[in-house]
């Protein structure tokens, strides 16, 4: 069943097409890995996914977007913030809502958070707060998952958890990462993106780790470097 | 070959900005000569060294019970604060997108602290009504301003995040205001510091703060009294992170509506009519062409004051400018030993809590009446408080070479780096150099502020409103001006500039 449907569109900000002409298909019920190198054009993608999904898809972007000096808790409230009105998110900033502290504790419980939910975000490791990124998405309870690197900073064990943590509330998902192992192990499709063009586009299972590699120019052409 | 470029030419920025700040002193020494810089005073040296012995020797017994005085400057000061806090916040969100809002603003901070005093007292007498109407209403401006700048730089991306749908209050509390909670306090509480100045100075205009009886002191020559009361101010600066403490301020606040009072009783009627009437010239309320002009004409000579207006600002930038290029090494960890740099950051600390008014009357005192006094004053308060915030941020640089001695540090590593900034600040301070420059005419140098003064004098309002719009529409002009010199590259992110 087709989620949602780009015909030659032109991504990009304001002024700048970072992805022109884009032709892409996307369908309920797929886990979708999003690769290449940094500058390929991934985020562009993500942000035009989320402004067209956008009551449907919770959202775990690359820079987390966290508030430093709010608390795990309240920052991953932030995730429903729309649900309630400005009184109800006021008060719950001075004294927290029983039952969403509820929930929020079970989340992070499980996300390995417990006891932090107390503390500030900026007294977090890096890790942490990927966590609490990862926490947030999921608190929002949506249909769809869209994450700009959310495995990027903790360690491969726990990337594998937290991928199938997400991946067993969302049927659908579009993730950007950089594990290829994950993305042919764990992801029904994987859309692979080289200087602005999609340049691989392919069940997972069809795909073996040297056909990724070919989206990393750098990596071929240094090896080649070498060798020569 | 080539020959080597003769002086000052080249197109990189530091020669640009170097030929922008030569420029400006050029300019300062040859108006010079048009500027009263003669010392009168019969016996200046022996004045001041009974001042510095009045000072090293405090007569701590000559104060009658200081602590009603010292009390009500610290209530003034922090009801001020957090009033204009409370006006100034609301008024920063609506900042940007109202162009009255802004002119609004421009206005009622380019009017000093004691002028508005000046005018209050007409009608609310020497009374907490006028000191905190003082404090409040230029500080609601610069609050809306500072605030704004604030806002305007908070990180975009938490906000981003939020799913679609969140109200704006709840975005605003939750994605907008915790990451930016920290540079408005830091800023509130640097404006407190700045009110505690005001509220020591409003003593010069007759209420019972500090400088009430700072001013007597100094005035009847009673120098050891003086340098107590000086002291303990100093002291109440030092100290101030201390009992200023966030904890406090609930307690600070509530005792301070104790030591404020009495109240006045305040008579509408006669507000009314000093608002309706009084401010007004008789001739513009009959409709009276001709008396208008009449009234204008019986203005004093306002071109030299406008003229030594300008002029002293000018000296006092360039004065500033100077000194704080001389200063900021004794400050900072790159230059001299520890105890030098403990004596040269007590100076530098000294000499910019030290109210500018204070400081240039003490050296009225000395120097007699002209220029020369409230210039050195503008220099030493504004080149000290320049001074320290280029030796912080100088601390914070790390030379690339190594081993270097102190002139080749000071002229190759250091300066370079701190120079824009240091201009930049410069350029911040103009708006608030002028508008003491015009401050300074109460103590009888010949500006505009002279002139308001002696208006206020005479009960004559609708000439000193005049007086009034016309030293703020100079103050909107030349904060203009002076953005325009600004060095454009160089974010002053310190919010203490201003």
């Amino acid at each position: 069943m087709t989620l949602l449907h780009f015909d030659g569109d032109d991504l990009g900000h304001a002024d700048r097409v970072v992805l022109p002409g884009l032709s892409l298909t996307l369908a309920r019920g797929q886990q979708v890995a999003l690769l290449g190198q940094s500058g390929a054009g991934k985020s562009t993608l993500l942000g035009a996914i989320r402004a067209r999904l956008d009551p449907l898809a919770a959202w775990c972007p690359q820079s987390h977007g966290l508030v430093p000096l709010l608390s795990v808790y309240h920052n991953v409230y932030m995730g429903r913030l729309e649900r309630q009105g400005a009184l109800a998110n006021l008060l719950n900033l001075l004294r927290p809502n029983r039952e969403a502290w509820q929930a929020v504790e079970s989340l992070c419980a499980e996300l390995g958070l417990d006891g932090l939910l107390r503390r500030p975000v900026e007294r977090l490791s890096g890790g942490q707060r990927q966590r609490v990124a990862i926490a947030r998405a999921l608190y929002q309870q949506r249909e769809i998952f869209l994450g700009d690197e959310p495995l990027a900073s903790v360690d491969p064990h726990q990337a594998l958890r937290l991928l199938q943590r997400i991946q067993r509330q969302h049927a659908t998902s579009v993730i950007a990462l950089h594990q290829h192992r994950l993305a042919l192990s764990h992801f029904d499709r994987v859309i692979g993106l080289r200087d602005g063009q999609v340049q691989l586009d392919a069940a997972s299972r069809e795909l073996t780790l040297a056909d990724l590699d070919a989206l990393y120019p750098d990596a071929s052409t240094s090896a080649a470097a070498t060798s020569a | 070959m080539s020959t080597a470029p003769g002086w000052l030419r080249g197109d990189s920025p530091g020669l640009t900005l170097a030929r922008r700040s030569l420029a400006l002193v050029i300019l300062c020494l040859l108006l010079l000569p048009l500027a009263d810089l003669e010392v009168t005073a019969a016996a200046p040296w022996a004045e001041l060294w009974r001042m510095a012995r009045g000072l090293a020797w405090p007569d701590w017994l000559a104060l009658e019970n200081p602590l009603h005085a010292i009390a009500l400057t610290v209530s003034v000061a922090l009801w001020g604060t957090f009033l204009g806090a409370l006006l100034g916040f609301p008024l920063a969100l609506l900042f940007p997108r109202s162009r009255t809002l802004r002119a609004l603003c421009a206005f009622v901070r380019a009017i000093h602290e004691l002028f508005w005093a000046l005018l209050f007292l007409q009608v609310f007498g020497l009374s907490a009504v006028t000191a905190l109407a003082a404090l409040a209403i230029p500080y609601a401006g610069i609050f809306a301003k500072v605030y704004a700048e604030i806002l305007e730089l908070t990180p975009r991306a938490p906000s981003a995040a939020l799913p679609a749908g969140v109200d704006r209050l709840s975005r605003f509390i939750y994605a907008e205001l915790p990451l930016v909670w920290e540079r408005l306090a830091s800023y509130t509480r640097y404006r407190f510091e700045c009110a505690m100045r005001a509220s020591v100075l409003l003593g010069f205009v007759g209420l019972p703060t500090l400088g009430f009886y700072l001013e007597s002191a100094f005035r009847e020559g009673r120098f050891g009294e003086a340098g107590a009361l000086l002291w303990i101010f100093y002291l109440m600066i030092a100290t101030l992170h201390w009992w200023g403490h966030r904890r406090l301020l609930p307690l600070l606040l509530v005792a301070g509506l104790y030591w404020l009072g009495p109240w006045p009783q305040v008579d509408g009627a006669l507000l009314w009519r000093f608002v309706s009437h009084d401010l007004w010239p008789a001739s513009l309320l009959a409709g009276d062409p001709a008396g208008l002009v009449a009234w204008v004409r019986d203005m004093p000579d306002l071109l030299p004051a406008i003229g030594n207006t300008l002029l002293l600002a000018l000296m006092g930038m360039v004065g500033s400018l100077v000194l704080a290029l001389l200063l900021w090494p004794l400050a900072s960890r790159h230059f001299g030993n520890r105890a030098s740099r403990g004596l040269g950051r007590l100076t530098l600390v000294v000499a910019r809590s030290t109210p500018e008014l204070m400081l240039a009357f003490v050296l009225l005192l000395l120097l007699g009446p002209s220029m020369l006094p409230a210039w050195l004053a503008l220099a030493l308060h504004n080149g000290a408080l320049i001074a320290f915030l280029v030796a912080r941020h100088a601390d914070g640089l790390t030379p690339g070479m190594s081993g270097l001695p102190a002139s080749g540090r000071y002229a190759y590593e250091l300066l370079p780096r701190l120079y824009p900034n240091l201009l930049a600040l410069l350029c911040y301070r103009a708006e608030v150099i002028l508008r003491e420059t015009a401050l300074l005419g109460m103590l009888g140098v010949a500006t505009l502020g002279f002139y308001i003064d002696s208006s206020f004098e005479y009960l004559m309002f609708d000439q000193a409103l005049f007086l009034l719009l016309i030293t703020a529409g100079l103050n909107i002009a030349v904060d203009a001006a002076a953005r325009r010199f600004r060095p454009r590259e160089v974010p002053v992110d310190d919010p203490c500039s201003r």
